[in-house]
């Protein structure tokens, strides 16, 4: 198809900021492919009422919606009002993103338990010192026991805490006492991971209470039974079956894609899935079958949160980030991707459809038309994971040479900083970090997280923010979405500290570390919790009180509203690059951007243009700072 | 005169005018009939997006005099002599689109309805909804619009509103911004953030 060249060029600098992304969205438009970003314009105009928050659609004398303008209708048939109705919905959307997490969270702690009692296939029990170290915190006896023993005992420990009666989830202890005592005050201490979300769906049922204010507190306690409950049971399940993330290099962008191998991309988020993918395509007989087909290899490169999951661990390449799912496809050059859950665009099988690309599900939980399923179980993970790749062996003879686009050259990164290799390129004490905190060489830290959305272009929320920040020795933290956008632009890696402010040049220069770190994936933001935690605890402080502040730039999803909401109900006080759909009430707005500093010392902003985020986020660290009399 | 007067600055473009107007131009004017018909009812009013994703529906004026039935060479445009509005015999349309060309606000649109037996397109501009007025109710977009975007009335009475509107501002305006009718500040900050989002990405100008 012809299309002007000058029109795409202007067009792919509107869609994403990234060189390599710019080429494969002129190829995708040359090619015809429909992509979100054209999706997006296909929707427009979008609902003002859904945007605002003010449409109810909950019950069946509905739908309902407010008159945002102050005339009638005032309240729904039921009688909410715009406050209730507003609060209702972003209980909701909560909800749906913290159970995403749990129930994430609950699938690797349910391998860890197959594998502790033998019954999976292919999965090990890598570290043993973080399971000792979790399970001790559990009041789980180590001493004497294999490694297999307490793993089956911290994995019904943790199993138990979904629907626990003890009231109170053994991790979110990690917190320090300041933290839990605002939290038992509030009456916001998370009971356990499933419970505070089956009340959530209680309370937006009608006729479940009135009060505005009292709906979202409980969305803060919600979110904390994510935060310090099933995304930290993501996090340690995962570092205990597959290793605990170290310092190491890699390559990102869709230039990692290789014109002359089988190239598998890994879409979703969950581990258990990728990893044995990463154990299968070591097998000689797949390589050896892979060159029979004319492949030099198998290139297997991850995507999203399960990318940066093997990207931690392993060093395995990253393609890219969620708006990278339809550019990955239409480079021509992938034979299979495989996916498990969430980000997981519905409409990629049509994508795949135009080029040779096999999608395989894999999840029960996740199918998709159009898909080639093939059901991962614990139990034959392995053979599971085999076929996968021979699928994609075998698709490798269907690809059109002619229809390939590698674009530009893979960027390098650094990844791997969990909290613990964190702490132990410190020596193994915060005090280094903290000298220079309170010497005012770093002024303080920020979680920049979240995902992608058409809205704003491409990588250009997270990595102008990213850039503002580290320019005013703010240290940045990051996962999910936002650290990959870094990531190809460079800004993981150590020489991006040339870009830091004097002080926070000099720190990461003696470390040899990058001045944005990449923390994993979007449960990994409980790794930035637990920092934080020790941070304070260190100090002798809440979290509350420390000069950090949290981020997403380039939010979509209902998991970023979770993510948010436990970042500034555990007091780190967070910026939105776009606003939650709570603007059609003032009230609601008051509360959350205001009302919540004088009960969890943070509160929420809504900002897209990133620089004036910076701005809002410093001035949030100085205040902090001036309280900390530093 | 009866007309549709739009004030864009409440239009927050949900499009429940659109679906409303559908529905009134299907066989069975019901929700669940009209999604299920062919033809399928097209709406007649078109809520656009402008810059700063600000949005604006946009429908027939029914001019007099009409540029559309001025030119229009089979007859097919007509007035209604009840309610002034510009009309169109489905019929007798031979979808030339000499209407389109004239026409000041770009609204006509050639699609198949159920009162044509011939499968073929003909101008399905917006009829004022002619038999909601003969039974004394108002168009079906206005009733369906919650944020009084649309209103419906006495051209002169609307006008009027508006004129008191422009008197307050006059009069208020020495050294003040005041915006009359008032929008509330929640809306001014949502409207904000829309049009920085829409500096920011693929709805740049």
């Amino acid at each position: 198809m012809y299309v002007d060249p000058k029109y795409l060029e202007e067009e792919a600098e509107k869609r994403s900021l990234d060189k390599t992304d710019q080429e494969i969205v002129q190829k995708a438009m040359q090619d015809g492919i429909e992509t979100a970003w054209d999706r997006l314009e296909k929707q427009q105009p979008q609902c003002g009422f859904g945007q605002l928050g003010l449409c109810c659609n909950r019950c069946v004398m509905g739908p309902c919606r407010i008159d945002p303008f102050g005339g009638e209708p005032k309240r729904g048939v039921c009688g909410a009002t715009s406050d209730l109705i507003t609060a209702r919905n972003l209980l909701d959307d909560l909800s749906a993103g913290a159970a995403a997490h749990s129930d994430h969270g609950r699938e690797v702690i349910e391998v860890l338990l197959e594998t502790a009692e033998g019954k999976s296939q292919g999965y090990q029990i890598l570290d043993v010192e973080k399971l000792k170290f979790v399970a001790g915190e559990y009041g789980i006896e180590t001493e004497g026991k294999s490694k297999e023993e307490i793993a089956k005992g911290l994995a019904l420990a943790m199993l138990e805490e979904f629907g626990t009666i003890k009231n109170k989830i053994q991790l979110a202890e990690r917190a320090p006492d300041k933290t839990k005592q605002m939290w038992e005050k509030l009456g916001i201490v998370p009971r356990s991971v499933d419970r505070e979300i089956v009340e959530a769906l209680h309370r937006i049922h009608m006729g479940v209470g009135a009060d505005y204010a009292n709906t979202l507190l409980h969305a803060l306690r919600t979110s904390l039974s994510d935060g310090w409950g099933g995304s930290m049971m993501a996090t340690d399940g995962s570092d205990i079956l597959f290793g605990t993330p170290t310092p190491n290099t890699a390559l990102i962008n869709l230039g990692v894609l290789k014109k002359d191998e089988v190239n598998i991309v890994l879409h979703g988020h969950n581990p258990i899935l990728s990893e044995m993918i990463v154990i299968a395509v070591d097998d000689p007989d797949m390589k050896k079958l892979a060159k029979e087909k004319g492949a030099k290899g198998i290139n297997l490169v991850g995507m999203c949160c399960t990318g940066n999951e093997l990207l931690m661990r392993h060093g395995i390449p990253i393609a890219g980030n969620m708006l990278d799912q339809e550019l990955a496809i239409a480079t021509g050059s992938v034979e299979v991707m495989v996916v498990d859950y969430q980000c997981i665009f519905p409409s990629i099988t049509s994508t795949a459809s135009c080029y040779h690309t096999k999608v395989v599900s894999t999840s029960e939980k996740s199918k998709v038309p159009g898909a080639t399923h093939l059901e991962f179980h614990p139990e034959n993970a392995l053979s599971t994971a085999k076929e996968i790749v021979k699928l994609a062996i075998d698709n490798f003879p269907n690809r059109d040479m002619n229809r390939v686009k590698i674009p530009g050259k893979p960027m390098n990164l650094m990844a791997g900083f969990s909290e613990e290799a964190i702490r132990g390129a410190l020596g193994g004490t915060y005090k280094p970090l903290i000298d220079a905190i309170v010497a005012g060489k770093i002024r303080g830290a920020v979680g920049v997280v979240g995902c992608n959305n058409p809205k704003i272009k491409h990588d250009y929320g997270h990595v102008t923010l990213g850039k503002e920040l580290i320019k005013r020795d703010i240290l940045v933290v990051e996962t999910g979405c936002a650290a990959i956008a870094s990531g190809k632009a460079g800004l993981l890696l150590p020489e991006a500290a040339s870009l830091a402010g004097e002080g926070l040049r000099s720190v990461c220069e003696a470390l040899k570390i990058p001045p944005v770190l990449h923390m994993g994936s979007c449960v990994d933001c409980s790794r930035i919790l637990v920092l934080a935690a020790n941070i304070a605890k260190e100090l002798k402080v809440g979290i509350e009180d420390l000069p950090l502040g949290g981020a997403a730039p380039e939010w979509y999803s209902q998991k970023a509203v979770s993510i948010g909401t436990y970042f500034v109900a555990s007091g780190v006080f967070t910026v939105l690059g776009i606003p939650p759909k709570i603007l059609g009430s003032p009230n609601v707005v008051n509360l959350l951007t205001e009302g919540l500093n004088g009960l969890v010392n943070a509160a929420f902003a809504v900002e897209p243009d990133p620089v004036k985020a910076a701005d809002i986020l410093e001035s949030v660290i100085e205040k902090k700072r001036k309280g900390l009399g530093i | 005169m009866n007309t549709v007067m739009v004030k864009p600055e409440r239009c927050i473009g949900c499009r429940h005018c659109e679906v409303a107007c559908a529905i009134e131009h299907s066989k069975s004017k019901t929700l669940l009939g009209a999604i299920s018909e062919d033809p399928i009812s097209k709406p007649r009013i078109h809520v656009e997006v402008g810059p700063g994703l600000l949005t604006f529906p946009n429908r027939c004026r029914h001019c007099d005099p009409a540029p559309c039935l001025q030119v229009c060479p089979t007859g097919a445009l007509k007035r209604d002599a009840e309610t002034d509005s510009v009309i169109v015999d489905y019929n007798k349309c031979i979808a030339c689109g000499a209407c389109a060309m004239v026409c000041p606000f770009g609204i006509i649109q050639f699609e198949k309805t159920y009162q044509v037996a011939m499968d073929r397109n003909v101008n399905t501009k917006c009829d004022h909804c002619i038999d909601r007025q003969r039974e004394g109710r108002i168009p079906a977009c206005v009733e369906a619009c919650k944020t009084g975007a649309l209103e419906f009335g006495d051209i002169n009475d609307l006008i009027r509103t508006s004129r008191r509107d422009f008197t307050v501002r006059v009069l208020r305006s020495s050294g003040e911004e005041t915006e009359v009718p008032e929008v509330p500040e929640n809306i001014k900050a949502y409207r904000d953030i829309m049009k920085t989002i829409a500096e920011n990405g693929i709805f740049q100008d």
